[in-house]
Protein backbone atom coordinates (compact mmCIF):
# COMPACT_ATOMS: atom_id res chain seq x y z
CA UNK A 1 0.00 0.00 0.00
CA UNK A 2 1.38 3.50 0.65
CA UNK A 3 4.47 3.90 2.74
CA UNK A 4 5.74 6.85 0.53
CA UNK A 5 6.08 9.20 4.37
CA UNK A 6 9.11 7.11 5.69
CA UNK A 7 12.41 8.30 4.64
CA UNK A 8 11.03 10.46 1.69
CA UNK A 9 13.65 11.66 -1.21
CA UNK A 10 16.54 9.18 0.80
CA UNK A 11 16.83 7.20 -2.41
CA UNK A 12 17.87 10.00 -4.59
CA UNK A 13 20.86 11.09 -6.07
CA UNK A 14 23.38 13.69 -4.68
CA UNK A 15 26.69 14.97 -3.54
CA UNK A 16 25.15 14.44 -0.14
CA UNK A 17 23.30 11.52 -0.53
CA UNK A 18 26.30 9.59 -1.68
CA UNK A 19 28.32 10.51 1.87
CA UNK A 20 29.17 8.04 4.27
CA UNK A 21 26.46 8.04 6.98
CA UNK A 22 29.02 8.01 9.63
CA UNK A 23 30.32 11.60 7.99
CA UNK A 24 26.37 12.47 7.87
CA UNK A 25 25.54 11.60 11.36
CA UNK A 26 28.89 13.08 13.05
CA UNK A 27 28.15 16.77 11.08
CA UNK A 28 24.46 16.27 12.27
CA UNK A 29 25.16 15.47 15.72
CA UNK A 30 28.11 18.56 16.05
CA UNK A 31 25.67 20.88 14.14
CA UNK A 32 22.92 20.57 17.00
CA UNK A 33 25.24 20.54 19.95
CA UNK A 34 26.88 23.74 18.32
CA UNK A 35 23.10 25.28 17.73
CA UNK A 36 22.60 24.66 21.65
CA UNK A 37 25.34 25.99 22.85
CA UNK A 38 25.27 29.22 21.14
CA UNK A 39 24.38 32.33 23.72
CA UNK A 40 20.97 33.74 22.89
CA UNK A 41 22.79 37.10 21.31
CA UNK A 42 24.84 35.36 18.85
CA UNK A 43 23.10 36.31 16.04
CA UNK A 44 26.60 36.50 13.62
CA UNK A 45 26.58 32.34 14.73
CA UNK A 46 23.08 31.75 14.11
CA UNK A 47 23.89 33.81 10.40
CA UNK A 48 26.48 31.41 9.88
CA UNK A 49 24.13 27.87 10.42
CA UNK A 50 21.89 29.16 8.23
CA UNK A 51 23.67 29.95 5.52
CA UNK A 52 25.61 26.30 6.43
CA UNK A 53 22.02 24.50 6.20
CA UNK A 54 21.31 26.56 2.97
CA UNK A 55 24.61 25.40 1.07
CA UNK A 56 23.61 21.87 2.67
CA UNK A 57 20.29 21.85 1.53
CA UNK A 58 21.14 22.97 -2.06
CA UNK A 59 23.81 20.48 -2.42
CA UNK A 60 21.35 18.01 -1.20
CA UNK A 61 18.90 18.74 -4.33
CA UNK A 62 16.31 17.85 -1.43
CA UNK A 63 13.06 20.02 -2.17
CA UNK A 64 13.06 23.31 -0.09
CA UNK A 65 9.15 23.78 0.70
CA UNK A 66 9.59 19.42 1.79
CA UNK A 67 12.13 20.55 4.37
CA UNK A 68 9.83 23.76 5.27
CA UNK A 69 6.61 21.47 5.61
CA UNK A 70 8.28 18.49 7.58
CA UNK A 71 10.40 21.30 9.80
CA UNK A 72 6.55 22.55 10.96
CA UNK A 73 6.64 19.06 13.48
CA UNK A 74 8.12 21.26 16.12
CA UNK A 75 5.04 23.52 16.59
CA UNK A 76 3.00 21.48 18.94
CA UNK A 77 5.34 21.42 20.84
CA UNK A 78 6.44 25.39 20.65
CA UNK A 79 2.78 26.51 21.32
CA UNK A 80 2.56 24.40 24.42
CA UNK A 81 5.48 25.02 26.11
CA UNK A 82 7.53 27.58 24.80
CA UNK A 83 4.87 30.99 24.07
CA UNK A 84 3.75 31.26 27.66
CA UNK A 85 7.56 31.75 28.32
CA UNK A 86 7.17 35.72 27.63
CA UNK A 87 3.74 36.19 30.30
CA UNK A 88 5.57 34.55 33.19
CA UNK A 89 9.59 35.31 33.13
CA UNK A 90 10.33 38.00 35.35
CA UNK A 91 11.71 41.31 34.53
CA UNK A 92 12.02 44.51 32.43
CA UNK A 93 8.54 45.01 31.33
CA UNK A 94 8.14 45.09 27.56
CA UNK A 95 4.96 45.61 27.50
CA UNK A 96 1.06 45.24 29.20
CA UNK A 97 -2.23 44.48 27.44
CA UNK A 98 -5.62 44.26 28.98
CA UNK A 99 -6.99 41.04 27.96
CA UNK A 100 -10.54 41.14 28.75
CA UNK A 101 -10.19 40.05 32.74
CA UNK A 102 -6.38 39.79 32.91
CA UNK A 103 -3.81 42.31 33.00
CA UNK A 104 -0.72 40.29 31.07
CA UNK A 105 2.51 42.09 30.95
CA UNK A 106 5.30 40.75 28.40
CA UNK A 107 9.16 40.82 29.60
CA UNK A 108 11.99 41.20 27.77
CA UNK A 109 14.03 38.58 28.89
CA UNK A 110 10.98 36.35 28.06
CA UNK A 111 10.77 37.08 24.56
CA UNK A 112 14.31 36.88 24.41
CA UNK A 113 14.84 33.12 26.15
CA UNK A 114 11.22 32.50 23.64
CA UNK A 115 13.37 33.37 20.69
CA UNK A 116 15.92 31.41 21.01
CA UNK A 117 14.42 28.57 21.76
CA UNK A 118 12.77 28.61 18.83
CA UNK A 119 15.37 29.31 16.53
CA UNK A 120 17.31 26.47 17.99
CA UNK A 121 14.26 24.35 17.64
CA UNK A 122 14.04 25.23 14.15
CA UNK A 123 17.71 24.64 12.99
CA UNK A 124 17.70 21.99 14.75
CA UNK A 125 15.25 20.30 13.24
CA UNK A 126 16.25 21.55 9.83
CA UNK A 127 19.70 19.86 9.67
CA UNK A 128 18.21 16.44 11.27
CA UNK A 129 15.44 16.51 8.31
CA UNK A 130 18.08 17.22 6.09
CA UNK A 131 19.86 14.22 7.42
CA UNK A 132 17.44 11.20 6.61
CA UNK A 133 16.15 12.81 3.68
CA UNK A 134 19.92 12.13 2.20
CA UNK A 135 20.54 8.79 3.94
CA UNK A 136 18.28 5.37 3.81
CA UNK A 137 17.28 4.17 6.79
CA UNK A 138 19.20 0.60 6.40
CA UNK A 139 22.69 3.10 5.54
CA UNK A 140 21.93 5.05 8.55
CA UNK A 141 21.96 1.96 11.22
CA UNK A 142 24.94 0.54 9.50
CA UNK A 143 26.67 4.13 10.43
CA UNK A 144 24.92 3.80 13.46
CA UNK A 145 26.88 0.41 14.42
CA UNK A 146 30.00 1.80 12.76
CA UNK A 147 29.71 4.26 15.69
CA UNK A 148 29.27 2.21 18.44
CA UNK A 149 26.07 1.84 19.22
CA UNK A 150 25.23 -1.44 20.62
CA UNK A 151 25.18 -4.39 17.75
CA UNK A 152 21.80 -6.00 19.39
CA UNK A 153 19.80 -2.35 19.22
CA UNK A 154 20.88 -2.52 15.81
CA UNK A 155 19.77 -5.49 15.22
CA UNK A 156 16.48 -4.60 16.52
CA UNK A 157 16.23 -1.69 14.53
CA UNK A 158 16.73 -3.27 11.46
CA UNK A 159 14.02 -5.87 12.21
CA UNK A 160 11.66 -3.13 13.05
CA UNK A 161 12.38 -1.17 10.19
CA UNK A 162 11.96 -4.57 8.12
CA UNK A 163 8.59 -5.31 9.50
CA UNK A 164 7.23 -1.54 9.74
CA UNK A 165 5.87 -1.66 6.29
CA UNK A 166 4.05 -5.06 6.63
CA UNK A 167 2.49 -4.21 10.26
CA UNK A 168 1.35 -0.53 8.74
CA UNK A 169 0.01 -2.97 5.81
CA UNK A 170 -1.43 -4.81 8.11
CA UNK A 171 -3.23 -1.93 9.65
CA UNK A 172 -4.40 -0.12 6.62
CA UNK A 173 -6.00 -3.40 5.90
CA UNK A 174 -7.52 -3.61 8.74
CA UNK A 175 -8.77 -0.03 9.00
CA UNK A 176 -10.19 -0.24 5.52
CA UNK A 177 -12.50 -3.37 6.75
CA UNK A 178 -13.31 -1.32 9.84
CA UNK A 179 -14.25 2.19 7.71
CA UNK A 180 -16.52 -0.41 5.58
CA UNK A 181 -18.55 -1.16 8.15
CA UNK A 182 -19.54 2.08 8.46
CA UNK A 183 -17.55 2.72 12.02
CA UNK A 184 -18.26 5.73 14.16
CA UNK A 185 -21.26 6.34 16.55
CA UNK A 186 -20.34 6.50 20.45
CA UNK A 187 -16.99 7.50 21.57
CA UNK A 188 -17.08 4.48 24.02
CA UNK A 189 -18.02 2.21 20.85
CA UNK A 190 -15.33 3.42 19.09
CA UNK A 191 -12.35 3.21 21.38
CA UNK A 192 -13.43 -0.46 22.05
CA UNK A 193 -12.95 -1.08 18.55
CA UNK A 194 -9.38 0.74 18.14
CA UNK A 195 -8.78 -1.76 21.61
CA UNK A 196 -9.75 -5.10 19.65
CA UNK A 197 -7.93 -3.82 16.57
CA UNK A 198 -4.77 -3.18 18.14
CA UNK A 199 -5.23 -6.75 20.14
CA UNK A 200 -5.58 -8.35 17.33
CA UNK A 201 -2.54 -6.68 15.75
CA UNK A 202 -0.64 -7.68 19.15
CA UNK A 203 -1.65 -11.15 18.77
CA UNK A 204 -0.53 -11.16 15.05
CA UNK A 205 2.92 -9.29 15.20
CA UNK A 206 3.75 -12.02 18.19
CA UNK A 207 2.78 -15.39 15.92
CA UNK A 208 4.72 -13.49 13.30
CA UNK A 209 7.78 -13.24 15.30
CA UNK A 210 8.15 -16.33 16.68
CA UNK A 211 7.54 -17.43 12.74
CA UNK A 212 10.34 -15.47 11.85
CA UNK A 213 12.07 -16.85 14.65
CA UNK A 214 11.62 -20.16 13.24
CA UNK A 215 12.78 -19.50 10.12
CA UNK A 216 16.05 -17.86 10.89
CA UNK A 217 16.49 -20.67 12.97
CA UNK A 218 16.29 -23.27 10.22
CA UNK A 219 18.66 -20.88 8.28
CA UNK A 220 21.41 -21.49 10.93
CA UNK A 221 21.10 -18.01 12.94
CA UNK A 222 23.28 -17.71 15.34
CA UNK A 223 22.71 -14.06 16.91
CA UNK A 224 25.10 -12.39 14.22
CA UNK A 225 24.18 -10.28 11.22
CA UNK A 226 26.29 -10.25 8.38
CA UNK A 227 25.97 -7.79 5.63
CA UNK A 228 28.05 -7.28 2.37
CA UNK A 229 27.86 -3.86 1.74
CA UNK A 230 30.83 -2.09 2.96
CA UNK A 231 30.84 1.87 3.91
CA UNK A 232 33.56 3.95 2.73
CA UNK A 233 34.70 6.97 3.89
CA UNK A 234 35.91 8.61 0.36
CA UNK A 235 37.80 11.93 0.16
CA UNK A 236 34.26 13.45 -0.32
CA UNK A 237 33.48 12.85 3.41
CA UNK A 238 37.16 14.23 4.49
CA UNK A 239 36.14 17.46 2.90
CA UNK A 240 32.36 17.93 4.23
CA UNK A 241 33.27 16.98 7.71
CA UNK A 242 36.29 19.05 8.28
CA UNK A 243 34.65 22.10 6.24
CA UNK A 244 31.13 21.69 8.41
CA UNK A 245 33.16 21.15 11.21
CA UNK A 246 35.83 24.10 10.72
CA UNK A 247 32.94 26.59 9.86
CA UNK A 248 30.30 25.23 13.28
CA UNK A 249 33.31 25.42 15.63
CA UNK A 250 34.45 28.71 14.52
CA UNK A 251 30.71 30.41 14.53
CA UNK A 252 30.12 28.97 18.01
CA UNK A 253 34.22 30.65 18.99
CA UNK A 254 32.89 33.59 17.37
CA UNK A 255 30.87 34.48 20.10
CA UNK A 256 33.90 34.25 22.83
CA UNK A 257 35.90 36.91 21.09
CA UNK B 1 5.74 14.48 24.91
CA UNK B 2 8.54 14.20 22.29
CA UNK B 3 10.74 16.82 23.23
CA UNK B 4 12.49 18.69 20.18
CA UNK B 5 16.22 20.02 20.17
CA UNK B 6 16.55 23.65 21.27
CA UNK B 7 14.81 23.02 24.43
CA UNK B 8 16.94 21.31 26.92
CA UNK B 9 20.41 22.65 28.24
CA UNK B 10 23.90 20.82 28.02
CA UNK B 11 23.33 19.61 32.09
CA UNK B 12 20.44 17.91 30.71
CA UNK B 13 20.96 16.93 27.95
CA UNK B 14 24.02 15.16 29.58
CA UNK B 15 22.58 13.25 32.60
CA UNK B 16 19.22 11.89 30.33
CA UNK B 17 21.83 10.48 27.75
CA UNK B 18 24.46 8.62 30.75
CA UNK B 19 20.76 7.34 32.30
CA UNK B 20 19.15 6.07 28.87
CA UNK B 21 22.75 4.43 27.83
CA UNK B 22 22.84 2.77 30.94
CA UNK B 23 19.18 1.71 30.97
CA UNK B 24 18.77 0.47 27.42
CA UNK B 25 22.75 -1.51 27.97
CA UNK B 26 21.42 -2.86 31.28
CA UNK B 27 17.93 -4.05 29.15
CA UNK B 28 19.76 -5.57 26.32
CA UNK B 29 21.52 -7.66 28.37
CA UNK B 30 18.82 -9.25 30.48
CA UNK B 31 16.70 -10.06 27.70
CA UNK B 32 19.73 -11.77 25.83
CA UNK B 33 20.30 -13.88 29.09
CA UNK B 34 16.41 -14.66 29.43
CA UNK B 35 15.87 -15.23 25.77
CA UNK B 36 18.95 -15.67 23.76
CA UNK B 37 18.81 -15.21 20.17
CA UNK B 38 15.69 -14.92 19.70
CA UNK B 39 15.32 -11.42 21.92
CA UNK B 40 16.73 -9.65 17.74
CA UNK B 41 13.67 -10.83 15.47
CA UNK B 42 10.97 -10.81 18.55
CA UNK B 43 12.18 -7.30 19.94
CA UNK B 44 12.24 -5.86 16.39
CA UNK B 45 8.90 -7.69 15.17
CA UNK B 46 7.15 -5.71 18.08
CA UNK B 47 8.72 -2.26 18.26
CA UNK B 48 7.13 -2.55 14.54
CA UNK B 49 3.47 -3.53 16.59
CA UNK B 50 3.71 -0.33 18.63
CA UNK B 51 4.72 2.17 15.94
CA UNK B 52 1.73 0.18 13.36
CA UNK B 53 -0.73 0.44 16.87
CA UNK B 54 0.04 4.21 17.35
CA UNK B 55 -1.37 4.82 13.64
CA UNK B 56 -4.45 4.19 14.89
CA UNK B 57 -6.19 7.15 16.34
CA UNK B 58 -9.46 7.75 18.58
CA UNK B 59 -11.44 10.54 19.07
CA UNK B 60 -10.46 12.27 22.42
CA UNK B 61 -12.70 15.44 22.79
CA UNK B 62 -14.14 18.29 20.64
CA UNK B 63 -13.07 16.74 17.36
CA UNK B 64 -8.75 16.45 18.69
CA UNK B 65 -7.84 12.56 18.50
CA UNK B 66 -5.33 10.90 20.14
CA UNK B 67 -3.34 7.47 19.81
CA UNK B 68 -1.57 5.20 22.16
CA UNK B 69 2.05 5.21 23.51
CA UNK B 70 2.45 2.13 24.42
CA UNK B 71 5.11 1.45 26.83
CA UNK B 72 2.41 0.40 29.67
CA UNK B 73 0.92 -2.41 27.19
CA UNK B 74 4.59 -3.59 26.20
CA UNK B 75 5.42 -3.56 30.07
CA UNK B 76 2.13 -5.67 30.98
CA UNK B 77 2.61 -7.83 28.44
CA UNK B 78 6.44 -8.51 28.29
CA UNK B 79 7.94 -6.54 31.17
CA UNK B 80 9.64 -3.75 32.02
CA UNK B 81 12.99 -4.47 30.13
CA UNK B 82 11.38 -5.29 27.20
CA UNK B 83 9.63 -2.31 26.73
CA UNK B 84 12.41 -0.42 27.44
CA UNK B 85 14.24 -2.02 24.51
CA UNK B 86 11.09 -1.34 22.40
CA UNK B 87 10.29 1.77 22.96
CA UNK B 88 13.78 3.14 22.63
CA UNK B 89 13.75 1.34 19.66
CA UNK B 90 10.16 2.64 18.44
CA UNK B 91 11.84 6.87 19.72
CA UNK B 92 14.79 5.90 17.80
CA UNK B 93 13.20 5.26 14.77
CA UNK B 94 10.26 8.57 15.02
CA UNK B 95 13.59 10.61 15.76
CA UNK B 96 15.30 9.48 12.48
CA UNK B 97 12.33 9.04 10.32
CA UNK B 98 9.89 11.73 11.69
CA UNK B 99 12.04 13.89 13.43
CA UNK B 100 9.31 13.18 16.51
CA UNK B 101 11.54 14.25 19.21
CA UNK B 102 15.24 15.75 18.86
CA UNK B 103 18.79 14.05 18.40
CA UNK B 104 20.17 15.49 21.28
CA UNK B 105 16.90 15.13 23.18
CA UNK B 106 16.53 11.65 22.34
CA UNK B 107 18.28 10.84 25.81
CA UNK B 108 15.48 12.77 27.87
CA UNK B 109 12.69 11.51 25.57
CA UNK B 110 13.94 7.29 26.23
CA UNK B 111 14.34 8.19 30.01
CA UNK B 112 10.43 9.50 30.05
CA UNK B 113 9.03 7.46 27.54
CA UNK B 114 10.80 4.11 27.54
CA UNK B 115 12.23 3.84 30.92
CA UNK B 116 10.24 6.09 33.36
CA UNK B 117 6.68 5.01 31.75
CA UNK B 118 7.74 1.77 31.04
CA UNK B 119 8.70 0.33 35.03
CA UNK B 120 5.88 2.84 36.76
CA UNK B 121 2.77 1.21 34.74
CA UNK B 122 4.94 -2.07 35.13
CA UNK B 123 4.73 -2.07 39.05
CA UNK B 124 1.70 -0.17 39.50
CA UNK B 125 0.22 -3.15 37.31
CA UNK B 126 2.05 -5.81 39.93
CA UNK B 127 0.65 -3.69 43.11
CA UNK B 128 -2.60 -3.85 41.64
CA UNK B 129 -2.85 -7.17 41.06
CA UNK B 130 -1.71 -8.15 44.91
CA UNK B 131 -4.16 -5.82 45.81
CA UNK B 132 -7.51 -6.69 43.86
CA UNK B 133 -6.30 -9.92 42.87
CA UNK B 134 -6.05 -11.85 39.45
CA UNK B 135 -9.84 -12.11 38.37
CA UNK B 136 -10.72 -10.46 34.86
CA UNK B 137 -12.03 -7.22 36.47
CA UNK B 138 -9.49 -6.62 38.77
CA UNK B 139 -6.46 -7.15 36.16
CA UNK B 140 -7.87 -4.73 34.20
CA UNK B 141 -8.33 -1.97 36.67
CA UNK B 142 -4.55 -2.41 37.04
CA UNK B 143 -3.91 -2.27 33.64
CA UNK B 144 -6.38 0.96 33.76
CA UNK B 145 -4.12 2.33 36.29
CA UNK B 146 -1.02 1.62 35.28
CA UNK B 147 -1.61 2.88 31.56
CA UNK B 148 -2.67 6.16 33.02
CA UNK B 149 -0.08 6.46 35.65
CA UNK B 150 3.03 5.89 33.16
CA UNK B 151 1.54 8.95 31.16
CA UNK B 152 1.44 11.10 33.79
CA UNK B 153 4.60 10.17 35.27
CA UNK B 154 6.50 10.22 32.25
CA UNK B 155 4.72 14.04 31.20
CA UNK B 156 5.86 15.18 34.95
CA UNK B 157 9.77 13.70 34.29
CA UNK B 158 9.44 15.92 31.09
CA UNK B 159 8.21 18.88 32.90
CA UNK B 160 10.80 18.82 35.40
CA UNK B 161 13.34 18.63 32.37
CA UNK B 162 12.18 21.40 30.64
CA UNK B 163 11.68 23.35 33.91
CA UNK B 164 15.57 22.95 34.75
CA UNK B 165 16.30 23.90 31.71
CA UNK B 166 15.10 26.85 31.69
CA UNK B 167 12.58 26.78 28.66
CA UNK B 168 9.55 27.41 30.54
CA UNK B 169 9.13 28.17 33.99
CA UNK B 170 7.88 25.61 36.44
CA UNK B 171 4.65 27.21 37.83
CA UNK B 172 3.60 26.70 34.12
CA UNK B 173 4.88 23.65 32.55
CA UNK B 174 4.45 21.71 35.66
CA UNK B 175 1.06 21.99 35.71
CA UNK B 176 0.49 21.82 31.79
CA UNK B 177 1.95 18.79 31.10
CA UNK B 178 0.29 17.21 34.12
CA UNK B 179 -3.20 18.59 33.05
CA UNK B 180 -2.88 17.85 29.74
CA UNK B 181 -1.44 14.50 29.95
CA UNK B 182 -3.88 13.18 33.03
CA UNK B 183 -6.35 13.18 29.85
CA UNK B 184 -4.39 11.79 27.79
CA UNK B 185 -3.79 9.02 30.28
CA UNK B 186 -7.11 8.19 30.58
CA UNK B 187 -7.76 7.61 26.90
CA UNK B 188 -4.36 5.30 27.25
CA UNK B 189 -5.78 3.36 29.88
CA UNK B 190 -9.26 2.93 28.07
CA UNK B 191 -7.09 1.47 24.82
CA UNK B 192 -4.95 -0.53 26.75
CA UNK B 193 -7.64 -2.01 28.81
CA UNK B 194 -9.01 -2.82 25.54
CA UNK B 195 -6.34 -4.39 24.23
CA UNK B 196 -5.91 -6.40 27.31
CA UNK B 197 -9.26 -7.68 27.51
CA UNK B 198 -9.30 -8.92 24.07
CA UNK B 199 -5.52 -10.46 24.61
CA UNK B 200 -7.44 -12.13 27.59
CA UNK B 201 -10.49 -13.45 25.93
CA UNK B 202 -8.84 -14.80 22.70
CA UNK B 203 -5.08 -16.04 23.51
CA UNK B 204 -5.10 -16.06 27.42
CA UNK B 205 -2.10 -17.56 27.06
CA UNK B 206 -0.25 -14.34 25.98
CA UNK B 207 -0.97 -12.65 29.39
CA UNK B 208 1.17 -15.40 31.06
CA UNK B 209 4.66 -15.06 28.95
CA UNK B 210 8.01 -14.74 30.81
CA UNK B 211 8.59 -11.07 31.80
CA UNK B 212 11.34 -9.86 30.79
Amino acid sequence: MRHSFLDQYSDRDSLIHRLDPRTKLVSTFLFITAVALTPPDGWVSYALYSAILAIWLMLSRVPLGYVLKRSLVVLPFVVLIAIFIPFFREGEIAGSYNLWLWQVSVTHSGIIILRNILIRAWLSVLSLILLTSTTKLPDLLRGLEQLHMPRVMVMVLSFMYRYIFVLVDEVMRMKQARDSRNFGGRRWWQIRTVGNMIGTLFIRAYERGERVYAAMMARGFDGQSRTLKRLEFKPADAYFGLSLGTLVIWGNLINLI
Amino acid sequence: MHIPDGFLNMATVASTYTISVGGVANAVRIANKKLGEKQVPMMGVLAAFIFAAQMLNFPVAGGTSGHLIGAALAAILLGPWAAVIIMSAVLIAQSLIFQDGGLLALGANIFNMAIIASFSAYYIYRLAQSLLGDSGKGQLIGVFAASWGSVLLASIACAVELAISGASPWGVVLPAMAGVHALIGIGEGLITSAVVSLVLATRADLMRLQKI
